[in-house]
């Protein structure tokens, strides 16, 4: 299956948000009710359609304890966007939310598109925090944001769809180099770049030497 | 430690009185002068001469000087020449090799204990990633050096702080794009161990565009016709595949199955170079790791299609049926055609349509079949063949009952020639025992799970020589069995005959009207001089013949038998001998993978099919032969019962559903009703306000609507009463069917007494 572009992006936020669940709804459109602790690092994939173009998202599903802070870091440099992620119905996971994204805006590329994401909607009788809470914070931090319920499927292909969007834009608008793997986005096999004289990409020895 | 003191003492210890200064003194200096001097100069010449004494004393200058070279490397870390002389000295310290120069040369693990040393400081190693960075060739190259001896002794300890340092393994990734090739495959090799069994580094290393990069070292060197390097980066892949699904998802996702297809085709004409042997064995090995049979079966049947979609599966047929390929090349192609076609209806399809460009042309099948009953290839070949041949058949009723169809008159014609069945037929009466062996697991695959072909096969008559009568397929085993002497002919037998007897009494009737088979496997179960496998497989055989015994053959009813077992071999006996099979380590060995693997001709006992036919009939043996006596009567009573506890479980649960269910609906309701009684009283404080106002003005209209607007409220609140009676009522034959069916059920009496008490309030409104 050829796509026109490849964005890779990252899921974060506390233990128990719902990022896997948010995963597995998008990908497979399917609910897991029991928690299954991340360990580590999970991957998962899926062709999405933005502008009439096919947009390939490869995402990686973090593990929010914070035992496995250290690997996940690792993902922040290479990714394009990020679901920023908290339990509407746990007031703590918001209140984290400065941490994880001083550690996201540390780690990542600065035109990381970053969504902030209040999971669990369907829970409104256990909300503790309300919706204006979750704008607020966006707007003051410069995120896009929305709420979800991994449950229901609600807002999630919004979601992700969204976020890629907002990549697209900045792809258009100029403020990604897409010559640049370490930005998180990938033009496709089929789709060479309309402009020519760009280099192929197969060129090794570039990255390698750029820091003297 | 201890070893170094004394290791020291030998060397210093010892001064011969009066000489020139010993090396160690030297050192010793030198250390002194790294530390003290003012001037880079000096220290810079310090570390030169350290580096040139690092393989001759590396005994003193890595006890004495350790930690001064680790400092260096803070200190001088700007003055890149000095950088690279003490990472140099540091790399022999740390070595695995053992140098001729060495002086005190004795034990190997020396790097080892000086390995342990240096990463107790974790931020040594934190140093050494962070000289990656620096891009002077002195400088990187003896860093990657200095890691890979790291790894190479203490690889856990060593993947652990590279994961913990920040941005650890995207420091190592960068090096693949190293134009310098010394780096550039040092890293490879680096990065070989450092993926070693460490799933969170595959992943940010996978994460880190590895696959791309992989692949386009591997079409820079030339495809699988390159040399090592490609071999290292198929290394590499293997590694981060292995064992390691979301990694396969990537790599399944990314579209790079689709890149290994064309690696595939065939190389230079030139034959076959012993390096690309090594490559394709590897590439082979890679795409293994995709379809392997302990993976997810979702995740291994997307490869498999997309691999018979890309046209890998053909290419892998093709390369098959090549000629001039090495034997470990074409056993392992074996394995692969085997793995990607196993348990997926098409590309079993696919391949059973696949001919050998023989002459006459044959099924590829029958080819490699041929092969497996051919004493003459080798083992591996032939245990791949076998299989293939599994993997052929598994969960492929098609191509069971097509196997059986081969065997049948109807088409057993003279023109039809060789067959996959009279090849594996004819191997039962080879001279060869592993040939015996063979044949007979390979037949029993084409019983697995299968009742079709088990009625089928018992109709397959066999002419053992030109002019002789016919005679069926499993009296011939049956006698086959009793002549056979050798252990490994007899376990394919008896393996054979268990498959079938499963789950089928027919075959059980057939054995047991054959004349003297109950007979002899009784005496094999006694006889202690015989093998233990031979004796607890005869057990198993029996077994099966009484637990899918039919009663159809009288003087073999179910009962005749448990009593005969009983007196002749002892109920406990009989049993132990079945047990003995699962302990044994052949069956360990066979039950952990469905591969056949064998060093030796002789470690080919048991089939991994039948270990699981053993493992989940062993209990239903067990019943069938020692029922309990009064659960020779109550059998039937006790599983009626069990159905019906299943059953009122299930009800059970499903009221338990359902109570919560309308327990929900009725708070739900109870919430309403409570707000329609706030707006009922609310609604009548407006009106006797407005009523009030009515006799001054012209608001009658107003009342009137707003009565009506009374009576609606009213009636909605009836509405609702009802369906909370309603509700109630469901509520309240719910709980006492649970209490009915034993079911403890809370009484829900307080928030039922807030109903009613809510309730009440609306209706005095
Ligand atoms: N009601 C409701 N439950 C949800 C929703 N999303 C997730 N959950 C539940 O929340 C729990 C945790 O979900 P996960 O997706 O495993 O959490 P996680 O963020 O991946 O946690 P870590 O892997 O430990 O970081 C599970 O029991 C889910 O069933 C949602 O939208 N609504
Ligand atoms: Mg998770």
């Amino acid at each position: 299956m050829s796509y026109a572009y490849l964005f890779k992006y990252i899921i974060i936020g506390d233990t128990g948000v719902g990022k896997s669940c948010l995963l597995l709804q998008f990908t497979d459109k399917r609910f897991q009710p029991v928690h299954d602790l991340t360990i580590g690092v999970e991957f998962g994939a899926r062709m999405i359609t933005i502008d009439g173009k096919q947009i390939k998202l490869q995402i990686w599903d973090t593990a929010g304890q914070e035992a496995f802070r250290s690997i996940t870091r690792s993902y922040y440099r290479g990714a394009a966007g990020a679901l920023l992620v908290y339990d509407i119905t746990r007031r703590d996971t918001f209140n984290h939310l400065t941490t994880w994204l001083e550690d996201a805006r540390q780690h990542s590329n600065s035109n990381m598109v970053i969504m902030l994401i209040g999971n669990k909607s369907d829970l409104e009788g256990r909300r503790e925090v309300k919706r204006e809470e979750g704008e607020a914070f966006a707007r003051e931090h410069g995120l896009i944001f929305m709420e979800t319920s991994a449950k229901t499927a609600a807002n999630v292909e919004e979601a992700f769809i969204n976020t890629a969007k907002e990549v697209y834009e900045k792809i258009q608008e100029g403020v990604f180099d897409i010559n640049n793997e370490a930005n998180g986005i990938k033009i496709g096999p089929q789709h060479s770049p309309t402009n020519p004289s760009l280099p192929s990409g197969g060129q090794g020895g570039m990255q390698g030497g750029g820091c003297c | 430690m201890e070893y170094f003191k004394s290791g020291l003492k030998s060397v210093l210890g010892a001064p011969q009185p009066g000489q020139q200064p010993s090396g160690a003194d030297t050192v010793e200096r030198l250390i002194q002068r790294v530390q003290t001097s003012t001037l880079l100069e000096d220290r810079r010449d310090a570390c030169r001469a350290l580096k040139a004494l690092s393989k001759t004393y590396r005994l003193e200058v890595g006890a004495h000087g350790m930690d001064t070279l680790c400092y260096e490397l803070v200190q001088d870390r700007n003055d890149s020449e000095t950088i690279g002389y003490t990472l140099d000295a540091l790399c022999n310290v740390l070595s695995p090799e053992t140098f001729e120069e060495e002086e005190e040369r004795g034990t190997d693990s020396v790097g080892g204990q000086f390995t342990e040393i240096f990463i107790k400081q974790s931020q040594n190693v934190t140093l050494v990633l962070e000289m990656l960075e620096e891009f002077e060739f002195h400088v990187r190259w003896p860093a990657v050096k200095l890691l890979s001896s790291m790894l190479a002794h203490r690889a856990r300890e060593v993947q652990e702080l590279v994961l913990t340092s920040p941005m650890g393994v995207s420091k190592l990734m960068d090096l693949l794009s190293d134009s310098r090739e010394v780096i550039r495959n040092d890293a490879l090799l680096l990065l070989i161990s450092l993926t070693k069994g460490n799933a969170n580094i595959q992943k940010i290393v996978a994460f880190e565009n590895a696959f791309d990069r992989l692949f386009e070292v591997i079409a820079s060197e030339g495809g699988l016709d390159g040399g090592i390097v490609v071999e290292d980066c198929l290394l590499l892949m293997y590694n981060l595949l292995r064992a390691n699904p979301s990694n396969q998802n990537f790599f399944k996702e990314g579209s790079f199955i689709q890149k290994l297809t064309p690696m595939l085709q065939p190389g230079s004409e030139d034959g076959w170079a012993a390096q690309r042997a090594a490559n394709c064995h590897a590439l082979l090995q890679v795409l293994r790791t995709l379809v392997a049979p302990a993976n997810p079966a979702q995740a291994t049947s997307a490869c498999q299609q997309i691999m018979r979609g890309s046209g890998l599966l053909g290419s892998l047929s093709d390369s098959l049926m090549a000629s001039g390929v090495p034997a470990d090349v074409l056993t392992e192609t074996v394995c692969a055609v085997a793995e990607v076609m196993r348990g997926c209806g098409e590309n079993q399809t696919f391949f059973s349509q696949v001919m050998a460009p023989s002459n006459p042309p044959r099924p590829a099948l029958v080819v490699l079949l041929m092969s497996m009953v051919n004493e003459k290839q080798p083992l591996a070949l032939r245990c791949a063949v076998l299989y293939c041949f599994q993997c052929f058949l598994h969960r492929n009723q098609d191509g069971q009952a097509q196997l059986a169809q081969t065997l049948l008159p109807a088409t057993t014609e003279q023109v039809s020639g060789v067959t996959s069945g009279t090849l594996l037929c004819g191997g039962l009466f080879s001279p060869d025992t592993l040939t015996n062996w063979f044949s007979c697991v390979a037949l029993s695959h084409s019983l697995v799970d299968n009742p079709g072909t088990k009625e089928q096969l018992l109709r397959v008559q066999l002419a053992p020589a030109e002019g002789h009568p016919g005679v069926h397929l499993l009296p011939q085993c049956l006698a086959l069995l009793q002549q056979a002497q050798r252990p490994q002919t007899r376990l394919g037998l008896l393996q054979l005959l268990a498959q079938w007897l499963a789950h089928c009494s027919a075959a059980v009737g057939h054995l047991l009207s054959t004349p003297n088979a109950v007979a002899h496997l009784t005496a094999v179960v006694c006889d202690v001089s015989e093998e233990e496998l031979v004796r607890g497989l005869s057990a198993f055989v029996l077994g099966l013949c009484v637990a899918f015994n039919d009663d159809a053959v009288v003087s073999f009813g179910r009962l005749a038998l448990v009593q005969l077992i009983n007196k002749r071999i002892g109920t406990e006996a009989f049993l132990d001998r079945v047990a003995d099979v699962t302990r044994h380590e052949a069956y360990a060995k066979a039950a952990k993978h469905p591969q056949p693997t064998a060093a030796t001709v002789a470690d080919l006992l048991l089939d991994h099919e039948f270990c699981r036919l053993l493992k989940a009939l062993e209990n239903v043996v067990a019943r069938a032969v020692a029922p309990k006596p009064e659960e020779v009567v109550e059998q039937v009573g006790s599983a009626q019962y069990k159905v019906l506890i299943r059953q009122q479980d299930e009800q059970l649960a499903q009221l338990s559903r359902q109570l919560s269910q309308v327990t929900v609906e009725r708070d739900h309701l109870a919430a309403q009703v409570s707000q329609l009684a706030a707006q009922v009283a609310q609604l009548r404080d407006q009106n006797s306000v407005l009523k009030a106002a009515a006799d001054e003005g012209g608001l009658q209209a107003r009342v009137a609507e707003l009565q009506q607007q009374v009576a609606k409220a009213a009636a909605d609140q009836e509405d609702l009463l009802e369906l909370m009676d309603d509700q109630e009522a469901k509520l309240t034959k719910y709980r006492n069917r649970l209490k009915q069916l034993g079911e403890k059920v809370e009484d829900d009496d307080e928030v039922e007494d807030e109903v009613a008490a809510l309730t009440a309030q609306v209706v005095i409104n």
